[in-house]
């Protein structure tokens, strides 16, 4: 019965989470549907936008012996700029990682897979730069609107402030891109990419302009969802992201390869699926075994990622592809 | 607009970096501790600071404390002797889990313990005059990762002991290897019960939580009635696992009702469910076996409503719980093997002085037995190099350094201990800590202390 009690609570907390899974596999998405490759390195990108935003409020990096140990800017900005601010910035990151680990493998005409390793390469490279800097303490994330209450109720439901805005931030940034792709030129052109970037190419759009500007994109999508992920549960290190990391990959192949919808929906049912099965806990007497749903949280995105595979391998919403032999 | 997002992008790296290069302790005209120093400048001392060169890195450090008046006699010694100078280092290995995402942080501390360890001996003489060395080796944060490490620090690098790893659920692991190759071990924050009796050339300086972790939920009973807990731990780690039969025996031993214990996983951030189960059971203690990130589930019950008393274990007694859980880490109680208030032993006098001056942050637990482990293999070569041992193959060095080490009686900075043949530790004091938050001149609030509390 706790369980049905529960239902309102973990569905609202597992919109929440569900919203920056979407929002963190729509970077992945969106370059895989440009050059057919996952980006590992997002999960990195995600931990470096927090890392930003916390310099740009002006939090004190972390103790100990290293290079950036105790220090800060002499400024403090208000959260949202930072966030803007830290988002571009890792957004920037993101274009010179497609500059110096992308580029040079598309030019020779590498394979996929090559990218891949690359991908994962820069990866632990950036994870263990921010180590080595400022080391690996947990630091504490700005709060985006002080002075507020932490969590209200209503009705049986009690809503934390900063998953309500981690929500309606990622509601926000989600149909800014939807209007981005569906509303103007270059999303078009975008598409148009994604489709055949040779064919695209010949019309006269600038391919390399365009991957540059989506990894651009997806820097700016995996800080924000970083970022806001921090205001939660701070930012607990330089491996930050790794986590994430494994679990947008599963939301991507559920909703569908290279699926920008089936993205946000993968993203929205494994948020609710996890916080749901984690609230399930029963005692079966006979065997006086206890079934602890939270034990199996980290196994949710598999498993419904296995079984989405045998029911629909192509994904929730992606197209099935025909190759040719 | 890829033009308009560049530009925009180069003007925030621009606002970025220059204050952050700024801010960074400016360098050799005006030395101040812990800033860097030029190439040139190693070896020079200014004032009261000296340039030294450490690994790839070179800076400014506080020259080693003066001789204080020890109580004991190995650390009398130890401050008597000149610094190391001759013959060929003595490479002692470091095994620890610094770029695991469960690790990284507590990792990170036991680093920062073991390098002043390393200053602190070499300092002090050496071993006899020859330097003692550290090789450290990441093993990540899991198994494997362990195993790699300790071959490589056994086959490659040739090191005469082990100190490490981070994890009980390494250690299960890679202690194994250790004992076949005869290696000693001295496990620097393996709290699970069944460490030392994985071999003979295992033992630790980090109590076995069963000991001390008690406390804590006598210290809560003692300050408020108390009649239901709730019991929350990382089922996916030894440690946690051991810890939380150690915290639900005490709760039942004090008169409180159980209830059905719920787990969560060592990384978790998010812990909605386990405070759900809190709002519907309404214990009035609760009682969490975990890592740093567990301090989430503090501030989430906090930020929730909760407010009866939690007791955290060993895994939140580190620094980097006060970043996590922030202001709501107020009045959480732990119980310690180590407390930096208590400066009853000359040598964590001297330790708490050095941590201090090269990391600017008063050392806790982790970092205290990470510094002991080191200066009990010290203590122990020293002892070895005096009867001429230190001479012999490697394989016979490793074995007389175990048994040394298990014979030995050593001032450390968790007080006086020594081992049971077992390899076990015997340490007198333990202490509980109530955590008090404070804001910090910067508006962060994470600046906390753990106040040791009498009961």
């Amino acid at each position: 019965m706790s369980f049905i009690r529960d239902l309102p609570q973990n569905f609202f907390d597992g919109l929440s989470i569900g919203s920056v899974y979407a929002l963190f596999a729509l970077g992945y998405t969106l370059i895989f549907s440009i050059l057919r490759i996952v980006n590992f390195a997002h999960g990195a990108i995600f931990t470096i936008g927090a890392y930003f935003t916390y310099v740009l409020t002006g939090g004190t990096l972390g103790g100990g012996n290293f290079p950036l140990s105790n220090t800060r800017v002499p400024f403090s900005l208000n959260f949202w700029i930072a966030l803007v601010l830290g988002a571009l910035l890792a957004g920037l990151v993101n274009v010179a990682i497609e500059r110096f680990a992308f580029r040079p493998l598309r030019n020779r005409n590498a394979d996929t897979l090559l990218s891949l390793v690359s991908s994962l390469g820069v990866s632990l490279m950036l994870s263990n730069l921010i180590q080595n800097l400022v080391g690996s303490d947990p630091l504490p994330a700005p709060e985006p609107l002080p002075g507020t209450k932490p969590s209200f109720n209503v009705a049986s439901v009690i809503v934390q402030t900063s998953r309500l805005l981690t929500f309606a931030v990622a509601v926000i940034v989600m149909a800014g891109l939807w209007y981005l792709l569906n509303r103007t030129r270059t999303g078009k052109a975008l598409k148009a990419v994604s489709e055949d970037a040779t064919t695209s190419s010949l019309l006269g759009i600038s391919t390399n302009r365009l991957i540059l500007f989506t990894f651009m994109l997806c820097g700016v999508l995996g800080a924000v969802a970083g970022t806001m992920v921090s205001t939660n549960f701070n930012i607990t290190g330089p491996y930050m992201g790794s986590e994430y990391a494994l679990i947008g990959l599963a939301v991507i192949v559920i909703g569908g390869l290279g699926d920008i919808p089936g993205a946000v929906l993968g993203g929205f049912l494994l948020g609710i699926l996890q916080t749901v099965v984690s609230s399930i806990s029963f005692r079966v007497g006979f065997w006086d075994w206890n079934f602890s749903g939270s034990s199996w949280k980290d196994a949710v995105p598999f498993i419904t990622l296995a079984v989405v595979l045998l029911v629909r391998p192509e994904g929730l919403l992606g197209r099935a592809q025909i190759q040719k032999v | 607009m890829k033009t308009t997002c560049l530009r925009a992008g180069v003007l925030g790296a621009v606002f970025l970096l220059v204050p952050i290069v700024a801010s960074v302790p400016a360098s050799a005209q005006t030395p101040k501790a812990g800033g860097r120093c030029a190439p040139k400048e190693v070896g020079k001392t200014v004032g009261k600071l000296t340039c030294v060169k450490d690994g790839s890195r070179r800076r400014w450090v506080a020259a080693a404390p003066a001789a204080t008046a020890a109580p004991t006699t190995a650390a009398a010694s130890a401050s008597a002797a000149p610094p190391a100078s001759g013959g060929a280092p003595i490479k002692l290995g470091v095994a620890l889990g610094l770029s695991g995402a469960s690790t990284a942080n507590l990792a990170q501390d036991q680093r920062l313990g073991v390098a002043v360890a390393e200053k602190f001996v070499n300092d002090n003489g050496g071993i006899n005059g020859r330097k003692l060395q550290l090789v450290v080796q990441d093993t990540g944060g899991d198994e494997a990762g362990a195993i790699a490490a300790f071959n490589a620090l056994i086959d490659n690098d040739k090191v005469v002991g082990i100190v490490g790893p981070t994890l009980s659920q390494q250690a299960f692991a890679a202690d194994p290897i250790a004992e076949r190759k005869k290696v000693p071990v001295l496990a620097p924050s393996n709290t699970a019960a069944g460490i030392p009796q994985i071999g003979d050339y295992i033992a630790r300086v980090s109590a076995g939580v069963a000991t001390y972790a008690g406390n804590a939920i006598k210290y809560a009973a003692s300050v408020d009635p108390l009649s239901k807990a709730a019991v929350f731990f990382a089922d996916d780690d030894a440690f946690s696992r051991s810890e939380t039969v150690v915290f639900q025996n005490a709760v039942k031993a004090g008169g409180l009702e159980l209830l059905t214990p719920q787990t969560f996983k060592v990384n978790d951030t998010d812990f909605t469910t386990q405070v759900n189960f809190v709002r519907q059971s309404r214990p009035d203690l609760v009682v969490i076996s975990g890592l740093a990130q567990a301090g989430n589930l503090v501030k989430q019950l906090r930020d929730t409503g909760y407010s009866g008393s939690i007791v955290g274990g060993n895994g939140l007694n580190v620094v980097q719980t006060f970043s996590v859980c922030k202001q709501q880490c107020e009045g959480l109680i732990v119980a310690q093997a180590y407390s930096p208030e208590i400066p009853s032993e000359g040598v964590n006098v001297e330790f708490s002085k050095l941590f201090q001056a090269e990391n600017k942050r008063i050392p806790g637990q982790i970092a205290a037995q990470a510094f002991t482990g080191v200066l009990v293999f010290a203590e122990a070569l020293r002892a070895l190099e005096k009867e001429g041992k230190l001479n012999g193959s490697l394989e016979q060095i490793r074995i007389d350094l175990n048994k040394a080490v298990l014979a030995g009686k050593y001032s450390t900075p968790l007080g006086d201990i020594s081992f049971t043949p077992e390899g076990e530790i015997n340490q007198k004091s333990f202490y509980v800590a109530q955590i008090a938050m404070k804001r910090g001149a910067t508006g962060d609030v994470f600046s906390g202390v753990f106040k040791y509390v009498k009961f």
